[in-house]
């Protein structure tokens, strides 16, 4: 990779993916799932990777927890460092468990994401007999603990229900006193608000915050959603066709944005100010097809300042500000002076905060 | 980085904002068709199923030989063997020769007409009794089955005439001990019989044209059987078409009537809902709780087998009468679940009829379930016919099906298999053929079903 | 539970009542005068039935005389047999069906669920190849074939050892079994085994086994503890039907390994005409696995707690 690397580190971060690269083979092909994306969490905050469906993004964090099914998945490149110790490919570090011990997961569908014929506080205990070696007794009186630090009501009794008595937020309350059982350092929230409606998403991600300032742990959240995003993110990674198109502080992806797919992202966003009516506006077109990802930016086709060398070369990581990158050719110094290159209104990338 | 022309950087127009999707839009039926033709086993099966279809119907026409009709002949006959035959003169009685021999031998050639022995008295026996064998008698001295004993020493000779194929046999004589028990002397012989025919015979069995065309001594050849002759001394490959012919028949026909008329009940059911759809499930719970198999061998014996009748209507009957819920419970679910869908609710609110909704949203919809429960009902119809008529509940004879003829092959499976494995091979083969299909139409046809397997 | 089981069971008599009228009517139905069989009647016993059943009056007066009867447990006296009442031959002929309908359900239910669960562990690998081929072969072959080609190959086995290393035909010991029940359950083995497969191959790919992996636990604890137990819920769901599909695969069975079970009886009474045995016997296998049925309903609600609790 040529050009800019990613953030200078001084001291390790908690977690550090690097170049990390997954591909799919299957019988049509071998898809690109993920094509080199590099990011790093900090401890106590929240990274929020954003991007549509299909972009990547959950294999991108599947693969850091080994879930990805081997084959047809495989890691072509890249590492993933957790306190500056490879995790990929790996199932114990430093004497413990990487997976529910070290990092927690919750899922998007709390509904079907718990087993059925298993109780909740069993579902609960079982991380703690497996990392801790906890008797199922002391696990048991543990996980209603939890389920209390859930801010689950009558804990007790829950803990011997069954998933089907529950409503989906109260299991992906669960399902988060599960993640958390073991105390991890990083707790990985796929999507964990899509399924749910919009006062119990509220509710979750306020037990999330809460937990983190707890216990101190980062949170590296996944979502579609710009408003989650807003709301509980320190740092965003904005993700397009299977790479990192623009990283920075949750500031700079609302009011300084740089890549022209996140200024897409935000107008299609709705709003309900009254005095700024105006229509949606999609992203016209779909993503490429990563069976054979374009030579050069995969957002080029849809890209209204797509520029004649976004065609055949993929973009180089500028940093437009500091600790802020954009993988866009317009942040190229030619670019910059060129006078047949594009511009983006400065009025369309300082938008006020969605 | 500076490596770059600054042309490079030219604005380019926006060339394509909505992409052109590379694949044509397929109807379900299109696309369902695709999906079958990439499967290769469902193709294969249904080459299979269509070979099947052509054989009852067109196999007769080609093979005409008479199921019914029997080759005294050729009984049992595997397929394969050798099939000339000595023409001879007419069985006349033997005329013993005077004289004796020194060993156990032929008096005359070994036919199929008749075998003739003579032999010396054996050292100190006191009668003697003569067996035969199909196997090389072994130091456990089993010489096979006693065809006949004479309990003095004048007579030294032995015509067997009892049901004599071409073929290998081993004739012993054994010495009898004073008191008629069997001695431990012996002599063994091994005598290969030749098939023969007459003139008359030839003739009757339509060999040759006329008696002209032959004489004694000549050789020729006996009536073909591709797939031999079953015990009674019937074409097997004749009678195994006949038994395709009631098998298919009820195979597919009775599925075709059980699934149509569940497909009726269910969808009346679905449709109308409420105190009707209960009444109507419950009834068809009752008829599902009834033991199907026992329930078939009391309808056909209530159902009665006159004379002259071949027990295949009773059988359709009771196959009609038990099995239409398990389909009409599959139909009524999927039109319960379409009712609810978007599509018809807007086409009510359009002012559509029921008729309308009926048949232009609802059964339409239902066809692929339909298809494929009706593709895997037919195995299974076949199976029960087989299964009847094993228990000999089936068709009556003489009518042939696979599954009686499979009955009648079981008895004597150790000596001729063939008779047990044609039938068999053929209901495995067709219940395999239909089973493959239905997997091949349901991951062609029913999405949710798809990549499961 | 207690509430579903009494509701199942209130069900299951309104199933027997109506087993027992379908078959009062379809016998009903048969041309002529039963009795009229004389191979199968003597003088005394056409008195003794014509008075116990009252041929002689109207045929609701008969039904009634009939579901009276069957509620005290009294199948009637055998047309063939003289003086053998039906229920002497049941509880003398069942037991042995019953025997090797356990041991062949045994065989079905553990051979399918473990087949199953190796051919989705090895998904489009040798070992799936292997055994799902099999099965296809244990679908398509008719069992009376299966049956006389393991009989064949027992001949031929104890001709090759030179003794008797496993009986050919008959009844007595464990040896007599195995045979038997092995052939009667291994159809209903390969219909297991092909439905263990796929809801195997549904759960691997489920949710909550991806939370179960992410939350560390060991491949071989996932299997036993989230995906068994939730793989083998739609085989119990069918193993009802598959208790029925077993009780009237054994009639072939017991015919070809000539075991002396009701199974074979029932055939034989069948090729009678002996009414009443016909007749009892079909009441008697259809109260059975009516109450089968009702019974692996209920250790499914066991198993599956969104049953148990609703």
């Amino acid at each position: 990779m040529t050009g800019v690397m990613t953030s200078p580190q001084t001291i390790p971060a908690l977690l550090e993916v690097r170049d990390l690269a997954v591909e799919f083979a299957t019988y049509g092909g071998t898809v690109q799932a993920v094509r080199g994306v590099s990011f790093s969490v900090e401890k106590g905050k929240t990274l929020a990777i954003v991007g549509e469906s299909g972009c990547g993004k959950s294999v991108t964090v599947q693969s850091l927890m080994g879930l990805i099914p081997m084959p047809p998945g495989r890691i072509t490149a890249g590492s993933a460092r957790l306190n500056g110790v490879e995790v990929l490919g790996c199932n114990v570090i430093n004497g413990k468990d990487i997976r529910g011990s070290q990092i927690g997961m919750i899922f998007q569908d709390p509904m079907t994401s718990l087993n059925p014929t298993m109780r909740i506080g069993d579902q609960i205990a079982e991380p703690l007999q497996e990392h801790r070696g906890y008797s199922h007794k002391r696990a048991f009186s543990e996980a209603i603990n939890l389920l209390s630090l859930s801010k689950i009501p009558e804990a007790a009794k829950r803990a011997r229900q069954y998933p089907f008595e529950f409503s989906g937020g109260m299991l992906q309350r669960a399902m988060i006193a599960m993640a958390i059982a073991c105390k991890p350092s990083i707790l990985i929230a796929d999507e964990p608000t899509t399924a749910l409606d919009v006062t119990i998403q509220a509710q979750i991600l306020d037990l999330l915050q809460d937990l983190q300032t707890e216990t101190g742990m980062a949170i590296v959240l996944i979502t579609h959603d710009l408003g989650v995003v807003a709301r509980v993110a320190d740092e965003v990674a904005v993700m397009y066709a299977g790479k990192i198109v623009e990283q920075g502080s949750v500031d700079d992806i609302f009011y300084r944005s740089a890549h022209p797919y996140t200024l897409g992202l935000k107008l299609a966003m709705p709003t309900n100010d009254p005095d700024k009516q105006h229509k949606l506006n999609p992203i016209d077109g779909s993503p490429p097809d990563l069976f054979a990802p374009p030579p050069g930016c995969g957002y080029c086709p849809r890209c209204p300042f797509s520029m004649k060398i976004c065609d055949s070369r993929p973009p180089e990581n500028f940093e437009v500000a500091v600790q802020h990158f954009s993988r866009c050719w317009l942040h190229h110094p030619q670019a910059r002076i060129s006078p047949a290159a594009p511009s983006i209104p400065r009025e369309l990338y300082v938008g006020e905060r969605a | 980085m500076t490596g770059i022309a600054a042309a490079e950087f030219a604005r380019q127009a926006s060339t394509e904002h909505a992409q052109t999707l590379s694949r044509p839009s397929l109807s379900y039926w299109q696309d369902a068709r695709i999906r079958l033709q990439s499967n290769r086993r469902a193709l294969v099966s249904l080459f299979i199923v269509i070979s099947l279809l052509i054989l009852t119907l067109l196999g007769p026409v080609l093979w005409s030989v008479n199921p019914a009709a029997q080759d005294l002949d050729q009984i049992s006959v595997p397929p394969g063997r050798d099939r000339s035959a000595l023409v001879v003169a007419e069985y006349t009685p033997w005329v013993i020769p005077a004289g004796t021999v020194a060993e156990l031998q032929l008096a005359d050639t070994a036919t199929t007409q008749s075998v003739r022995l003579q032999w010396a008295g054996l050292p100190g026996a006191y009668g003697h009794r003569v067996y035969r064998n199909l196997y090389p008698v072994g130091p456990e001295r089993a010489y096979g089955i006693p065809l006949g004993e004479f309990f003095d020493n004048s007579t030294l000779n032995f015509e067997d005439r009892l049901d004599l194929r071409p073929g290998t046999y081993y004739y012993s004589v054994v010495a009898l001990a004073e008191n008629g028990r069997p001695g431990t002397v012996a002599e063994t012989l091994r005598v290969d019989v030749r098939r023969t025919t007459t003139v008359n015979e030839a003739l009757a069995q339509g060999l040759v044209g006329s008696a002209a065309d032959i004489a004694l001594g000549d050789s020729l050849q006996v009536a073909l059987h591709p797939l031999g002759t079953d015990y009674l001394g019937r074409d097997m490959l004749a009678r195994l078409m006949e038994g395709a012919r009631v098998s298919l028949f009820i195979g597919i026909i009775a599925p075709f009537i059980y699934v149509l008329m569940g497909v009726v009940y269910g969808a009346v059911s679905g449709f109308a809902g409420g105190k009707v759809d209960q009444v109507m499930m419950r009834f068809a719970d009752f008829v599902v709780a009834l033991p199907f198999l026992l329930f078939m061998i009391l309808f056909k014996i209530a159902f009665g087998i006159g004379p002259g009748e071949s027990g295949i209507f009773p059988m359709l009957i009771a196959m009609i009468v038990l099995l239409w819920p398990a389909t009409a419970r599959l139909v009524r679910g999927q039109i319960l679940q379409i009712r609810e869908q978007g599509y018809v609710e807007a086409s009510k609110l359009l002012g559509a009829k029921s008729s309308y909704l009926i048949f232009r949203h609802m059964l339409p919809n239902t066809l692929g379930v339909v298809l494929v429960t009706l593709t895997f009902e037919i195995p299974r119809a076949i199976f029960t016919e087989a299964f009847l008529s094993f228990i000999g509940m089936g068709v009556a004879p003489p009518t042939p099906s696979w599954g009686s003829m499979s009955n009648e092959g079981i008895k004597t499976m150790l000596n001729t298999p063939h008779e047990l494995i044609f039938p068999a091979l053929l209901i495995s083969i067709t219940v395999l053929a239909f089973n493959l299909l239905g997997d091949g139409l349901r991951d062609a046809l029913d999405a949710r079903m798809r990549n499961t397997e | 539970m207690l509430w579903y089981i009494g509701k199942r069971l209130i069900q299951g008599l309104i199933t027997v009542w109506f087993i027992a009228t379908a078959t009062f009517f379809a016998m009903h139905n048969v041309p002529g005068d039963p009795l009229l069989n004389e191979r199968a009647t003597t003088p005394t016993i056409r008195a003794n039935l014509e008075a116990k059943y009252g041929l002689d009056q109207p045929v609701t007066t008969q039904y009634f005389i009939y579901l009276k009867n069957i509620v005290r447990g009294d199948f009637g006296i055998s047309f063939a047999q003289e003086n053998r009442e039906v229920n002497d031959i049941i509880r003398e002929h069942f037991p042995v069906s019953a025997i090797l309908g356990v041991l062949a359900v045994i065989i079905a239910a553990v051979g399918g669920i473990l087949w199953g669960s190796l051919t989705a562990l090895y998904r489009n690998r040798l070992p799936d190849y292997l055994i799902m081929f099999l099965v296809i072969l244990g679908i398509s072959v008719p069992s009376f074939v299966i049956a006389a080609i393991s009989q064949l190959g027992i001949v031929t086995l104890n001709n090759l050892a030179g003794t008797t290393v496993l009986p050919v035909a008959g009844w007595g010991t464990i040896y007599h079994m195995l045979v038997p029940a092995l052939v009667l359950g291994l159809s209903t083995m390969a219909y297991l085994t092909r439905l263990m497969r796929s809801s195997m191959l549904e759960i691997v790919n489920s949710d909550f086994v991806r939370t179960a992996k992410s939350k560390g636990v060991p491949p071989a604890r996932i299997f036993a503890r989230h995906q068994l137990r939730n793989a083998v819920l739609p085989v119990i769901t069918v193993l009802g039907p598959s208790i029925a599909a077993i009780t009237t695969g054994g009639f072939v069975v017991e015919i070809v390994f000539a075991i002396p079970g009701l199974g074979r009886f029932f055939v034989e009474a069948v090729q009678q005409l002996d009414y009443t045995v016909i007749m009892g016997t079909t009441v008697f296998y259809g109260t059975f696995l009516v109450f089968m049925v009702i019974l692996v309903d209920v250790i499914y609600g066991f198993i599956d707690p969104r049953v148990r609790m609703s």
